[in-house]
């Protein structure tokens, strides 16, 4: 959509009072100022705002607390719509920060020159364009988007408005991450034709209640957003959004967006997508919670021919984990229960973790790049990987089209699943083929006004 | 004509009407065994049943919607489960009938007399399988103050050029609070609005939490 098409807050309010208002605010000096246009100057701090602050937002707040104090960035705002994490928020953030209850007020902000989006799932596609619309720089938490409408959607609102997208796949910049890669590609398992993903199972809703009015710090149509309107259960919110469908997407959206993440990148398959995705699962028997419980999806490459597989099942199932002392560059494997075997034509390759804990086996750990040996890039943290792109316009390591790439494929696993039925993908146009249903599906109509 | 000859004749016209008696009598046991262990107390039960009810199809989906509104949740959910596994069964390439035959079903749940969850499940259902022929039904639910979103996001999703005539007209007929919502979805299928500036950057709802000074 086009920008003249919009109607911002000053306009809305005919500029008098909105300017009235912006007095009011101990406004920054954007760094955008200093720096070339759109850009941050390379010794310029980033003006950061954060957009949902619990949970992983709260890590992310608290992470850039402790960037402030290193002088590397200013935190202008915090925003959340549950007043009682807002105001936590406020205390970690400390003097001056400005709280908000509607993040489109931090958009409007000419100060900002980046926000840090940790809101749920369903989230994440609107906010992210709203983000670059308003020229914003935008790090947003995994999985990318709920969608694959959204997907495009986010791909082209970072490339037309030349913002720099980090999403919080952060397993590719964690040290072992680049040790796999680097092993993995130099042929030390031969062609690699097969990676199956290992995960233990999405939860079971064992206590269903009823539908209730929301908690009074909470306001629950902000929460849906963009989601079709439904009454406040406490099961939706917080956190366990993640096992319902719409919003979170299992197990598969969740930790797929990790694991896979690392299989597209060290498989050299960003950009790439399958030819066709089949997928098996065991829905929880009662409650609000209708992700998969246990899960089987096959998703088959083509031109290069490999399969990935992402696998739900049971913990006593899943591969043990590799026994460490805790001085390997990754410390000891503290989630074992999920991760992926890469199976070579030469050998074997397994992982742990693919999030902010990525554990490579040991012989990857202990291998030395030879002479004409070919390095990887190596990732200097997952922030400052995206501060980087912010100063000099380098893509990130986890850019919006890699991460929009590995978010198709957790979407298209459990829409496979959804439809009991095996889908086939064109990836050139980024749609699904010769199924009306499914591409329906594709794209998700949504609440107004919380729309793409 | 011998008596046996009489016999044939008389039995081969019969068969038919016997035939599809006992096939509706058949599909009538069915859909009462499914209905019976939506309702069965083990969650186990429940869920193999609603995991099987795709196959029932058309002749599931007013059984099941009315299961939907039982008073035990657990039950009610098993029941939507089961409606959703047939919107999704029927919707798969190559079943053109069953779908047009599911569809005709839910259209009838669109109306007045049933409960308002229902309708508004029903409708998203039509989103995934409905066609032209579901649009007018859809349509009159504009002007439900509790529907009307719904409504409008399920003629957004269905493709063809009723679904997006019924949206030209159902901004023309929409009072004003609800003109923004429909131009919306107007702007997502292609349709230049203007005067109905579209407002998703204008922020609206302050906090109560102070700054820290």
């Amino acid at each position: 959509m086009k920008r003249t098409n919009q109607l911002n807050r000053r306009k809305f309010l005919a500029g008098a009072a909105a300017g009235a208002a912006a007095m009011s605010f101990p406004y920054l000096v954007p760094s955008g100022v200093l720096a070339a246009r759109g850009r941050t100057g390379a010794n310029e701090r980033i003006t950061t705002a954060h957009i949902g602050v619990g949970g992983m937002g709260g890590h992310h707040l608290r992470d850039m607390v402790k960037r402030r104090s290193r002088g590397e960035v200013n935190i202008a705002a915090v925003c959340d719509i549950d007043e009682k994490r807002l105001a936590g928020a406020v205390k970690t953030a400390g003097p001056g920060v400005q709280p908000y209850h509607d993040y489109r007020y931090i958009l409007e902000r000419k100060d900002i020159d980046a926000v840090v989006i940790a809101t749920p799932d369903h989230w994440h596609g609107v906010q992210m364009v709203h983000a670059a619309e308003c020229g914003k720089h935008v790090y947003v938490e995994k999985p990318a988007c709920c969608t694959i409408e959204e997907g495009k959607a986010m791909v082209a609102a970072a490339k037309e408005n030349k913002v720099s997208v980090q999403v919080g796949s952060q397993g590719r910049s964690q040290p072992e991450a680049y040790l796999a890669h680097r092993y993995l590609v130099n042929g030390n398992i031969g062609h690699i034709s097969r990676v199956d993903c290992f995960h233990y199972p999405s939860p079971e809703d064992n206590k269903p209640v009823p539908d209730s009015e929301p908690p009074a710090e909470l306001d629950w149509d902000m929460w849906l957003g963009p989601l079709r309107w439904r009454p406040y259960n406490k099961k939706y919110c917080h956190g366990v959004f993640r096992w319902v469908l719409e919003s979170g997407g299992g197990q598969i959206r969740d930790r797929g967006a990790h694991v896979m993440s690392c299989a597209m990148w060290w498989m050299g398959a960003d950009g790439t997508g399958p030819a066709t995705i089949k997928a098996t699962g065991t829905p929880p028997k009662k409650g609000l919670w209708d992700s998969a419980v246990l899960m089987d999806v096959t998703y088959t490459f083509k031109n290069p021919d490999w399969v990935l597989t992402w696998r739900q099942m049971p913990r006593e199932k899943l591969p043990p984990a590799e026994k460490r002392t805790g001085k390997e560059p990754g410390g000891r494997i503290s989630r074992p229960g999920y991760g992926a075997i890469y199976r070579g034509d030469k050998g074997e390759f397994i992982h742990w973790g693919g999030d902010g804990g990525t554990w490579a086996e040991k012989k990857a750990r202990e291998w030395q790049l030879p002479a004409g040996g070919k390095d990887v890039y190596k990732s200097p943290g997952h922030k400052e990987d995206w501060f980087k792109g912010i100063k000099t316009g380098a893509k990130t390591i986890m850019n919006i089209e890699a991460a929009v790439g590995v978010a198709n494929l957790c979407i298209l696993g459990n829409l496979s699943y959804m439809l009991d039925r095996k889908l086939k993908w064109n990836q050139d146009k980024r749609e699904i083929v010769g199924d009306e249903q499914a591409r329906r599906m594709m794209s998700r109509p949504q609440r107004h006004p919380y729309h793409l | 004509m011998s008596n046996n000859k009489l016999k044939k004749v008389s039995l081969t016209a019969v068969a038919p009407v016997v035939t599809a008696g006992t096939a509706n009598a058949a599909r009538s046991n069915t859909v009462d065994k499914l209905i019976a262990r939506i309702r069965d107390k083990s969650d186990k039960v429940r869920a193999d049943a609603w995991l099987s009810a795709g196959e029932v199809g058309a002749p599931a989906v007013k059984p099941l919607a009315t299961v939907m509104i039982d008073k035990d949740l657990e039950v009610a959910r098993a029941a939507k489960h089961g409606l959703w596994k047939v919107v999704r069964h029927v919707g798969r390439p190559g079943a053109g009938g069953e779908k047009r035959a599911v569809t005709a079903e839910l259209i009838a749940l669109l109306s007045d007399n049933q409960p308002t969850p229902v309708r508004r499940e029903v409708l998203w259902m039509l989103s995934e399988i409905g066609q032209s022929r579901s649009v007018e039904a859809i349509t009159a639910l504009l002007s439900n103050k509790e529907l009307r979103e719904d409504a409008r996001m399920v003629l957004q999703r269905i493709p063809g050029r009723r679904s997006l005539a019924a949206l030209k007209a159902g901004l023309k007929a929409a009072p004003k609070d609800f003109k923004l919502n429909i131009a919306q979805s107007l702007r997502q299928r292609g349709v230049r609005v203007r005067g109905l500036p579209c407002v998703k950057l204008v922020p609206t709802k302050k906090t109560n939490v102070k700054l820290v000074k």
